[in-house]
């Protein structure tokens, strides 16, 4: 199997299974005081806890380990929100978001929140004149994304952490920033101070890591309420046993990504450059969804084949043992086109031809060599096969 | 749950039968639009003597099912007369192929329009029987039939989704029943615009959800 799908979830690394095994079987007691097993577990997390806080110019206490990314987000958006008095409260994120901010905005918009979806440009970017404009003495919280997940898109974080500063400033109190970072893990560099951001979630399965772990930072200082309640933990935020297995693997996975770090996203920088070249050369009528070269993360490529159908090249490509993702309204549980390729100006039609390839860092040359050779005839028979024709030159 | 193609949608999509172009056809109807994800143009070749379809092919813009349809389609017609060819059910195309999901049986019911759209212009021009019926709530209420709701593959009307049909000089006006938040309201009403717009006689359609 050629697994270019790495946007939705990676392959779990070897070492990182191997790490999961080993806590499972020998460290399986519940972080405890004293007793040899129970202070054991809870170096296990602080390990953890260090590794990712060293990584992002965080300290230990302020990273906690969730059930998955959507729940970090979750934990990071409503805690946030609840736990400020404002009158009339409003937030703010753009229309680009992943599903599970987007879901939790709706749920407060239904709750009295005045909700902003900023727009972005053509490219994914975010309009940050927009973001300047709607902050105001009633927003309560900021979220944004590093990395759009379906275009690739290097959001400004620090240039939009400026401005929510500089807002915060003028109005003597700090409105909180929330950076989705999970689909930005992979090939960016954190520094939350750079940023300026007060909340930052992850997801361990974007990196190698297992599912059903994910990653809260939360900057001291920062007013947050639990959303959920049970027994105590290392943490009020995440109360009730933690999940020992899958935190050693998120913490392997931590650990394999900075060891080769810059080596690895310099090889997926150029099997999408390959990609890209490949398909340009070989495939007319095509439109790249988000930014050409370096404005766009190294493991990720979009591309819109016209005249065509998506879920039809995706099925293709399965049957040849090749994983990609589609932006077709007819891959789509809902039916509709991609929102995402929507905003950026998409028609229906371009946005329902979409492919999404996104690497990892075990992609090969080969891979991407043999994607292109399956998917050229594939183009072209479907093609053959449209109702709908290439314009006569 | 897993959502899944049979084996022989799968078969169909992969080796499509009938695909392709009729020169000189003696009907030839495209139904759908690539904005709602999917088209279809069916070609007929009839023997005139007997109003025997000898030949037919498709073209299709569209997933896999879409393709599916599209082939099983014609496969059900092929040596039919128009007649016989003409009664074929959406029903009747989804369960040769095995089923298909509730989400994509919408695609079966696009290629049996396609093919009856074929049918009838030829009945239409060559012998003069004409189809297109006076703008009224039977024929919005026939045309709405095909418009299916996407979790359970079955029509609005069946499913009482439908609360009410107006229609004043051309303006056709649609009120339906779903929750303001369901996934799949835009493009429900997406359909209903695309098939109510269809009928002769309408200038525009416009769809509440109350």
């Amino acid at each position: 199997m050629i697994y270019l799908d790495n946007f939705r979830s990676t392959m779990v690394a070897p070492e990182v299974w191997e790490a999961m095994r080993a806590t499972a079987v020998d460290e399986y007691a519940v972080p405890a005081a004293f007793t040899q097993c129970g202070t054991g577990a809870a170096e296990l997390i602080e390990r953890a806890q260090n590794r990712l806080a060293a990584a992002i110019g965080a300290s230990q206490n302020e990273v906690v380990f969730t059930g998955s990314g959507t729940e970090a987000i979750n934990i990071a958006l409503r805690g946030s929100m609840l736990s400020q008095s404002i009158e009339q409260p409003e937030i703010v994120t753009s229309e680009i978001e992943y599903p599970a901010t987007l879901a939790v905005y709706r749920e407060m918009e239904k709750e009295g929140y005045k909700a902003h979806f900023i727009k972005v440009d053509g490219e994914g970017k975010y309009d940050l004149d927009q973001l300047s404009s709607v902050l105001n003495e009633h927003t309560v919280m900021v979220s944004l994304m590093g990395v759009n997940h379906m275009i690739g898109t290097i959001e400004p974080l620090a240039q939009a952490g400026a401005i929510i500063a500089e807002a915060s400033q003028r109005l003597g109190r700090r409105i909180p920033y929330h950076v989705d970072f999970a689909s930005a893990l992979q090939t960016q560099r954190l520094d939350v101070d750079a940023v300026k951001a007060d909340l930052v979630s992850f997801s361990s399965n974007k990196i190698h890591g297992p599912k059903g772990v994910g990653a809260l930072y939360v900057r001291k200082g920062t007013k947050i309420h639990p959303i959920t309640f049970g027994a105590e933990s290392y943490s009020p935020l995440v109360p009730g046993t933690p999940n020992t297995m899958g935190i050693a693997g998120f913490d392997k996975a931590v650990e394999l990504l900075y060891a080769t770090f810059d080596k690895d996203v310099e090889h997926m920088r150029s099997l999408t450059d390959r990609l890209a070249a490949g398909i340009r050369k070989r495939i007319p009528y095509i439109l790249l969804n988000g930014p050409d070269g370096a404005g766009r993360a190294a493991s990720h490529l979009c591309y819109s084949f016209l005249f065509i159908e998506g879920e039809a090249i995706m099925m293709f490509l399965d049957m040849d043992h090749i994983v990609v993702d589609t932006g077709s309204a007819c891959a789509a549980a809902t039916l509709k086109p991609n929102y995402i390729l929507m905003a950026i100006g998409r028609n229906h039609e371009e946005a329902h031809g979409s492919i999404r390839f996104t690497l990892s860092r075990y992609s090969t040359e080969a891979d991407v060599d043999t994607a292109l050779a399956k998917l050229v005839p594939i183009v072209e028979r479907l093609r053959a096969q449209s109702t709908i024709r290439p314009p006569v030159q | 749950m897993a959502i899944k193609y049979t084996a022989k949608v799968i078969e169909h999509f992969k080796n499509p039968h009938n695909i392709g172009v009729i020169e000189n056809a003696d009907a030839c109807a495209t139904e759908g639009s690539p904005a709602c994800g999917d088209e279809i143009t069916v070609y007929l070749k009839i023997d005139k003597a007997t109003d025997r379809i000898e030949d037919v092919k498709f073209q299709s813009y569209g997933c896999a099912s879409n393709i599916a349809t599209g082939s099983i389609i014609t496969d059900l017609a092929k040596g039919k007369t128009i007649d016989e060819a003409e009664a074929i059910t959406w029903k009747q195309a989804a369960d040769e192929l095995g089923g298909l999901p509730p989400v994509k049986m919408h695609c079966s019911v696009l290629a049996v329009d396609g093919l009856r759209s074929a049918i009838r212009k030829y009945k239409k021009e060559a012998k003069g029987i004409d189809y297109d019926s006076t703008l009224d709530v039977k024929t919005v209420t026939e045309e709405l039939k095909h418009v299916l709701w996407p979790p359970v593959g079955v029509d609005i009307i069946t499913l009482k989704m439908v609360k009410y049909i107006g229609i004043d000089q051309g303006a056709v006006k649609v009120e339906i029943s779903v929750g303001s938040d369901d996934k799949f309201l835009d493009p429900t009403v997406n359909e209903i615009i695309e098939h109510v717009s269809k009928i002769r006689g309408v200038k525009s359609v416009n769809v509440d959800n109350v």
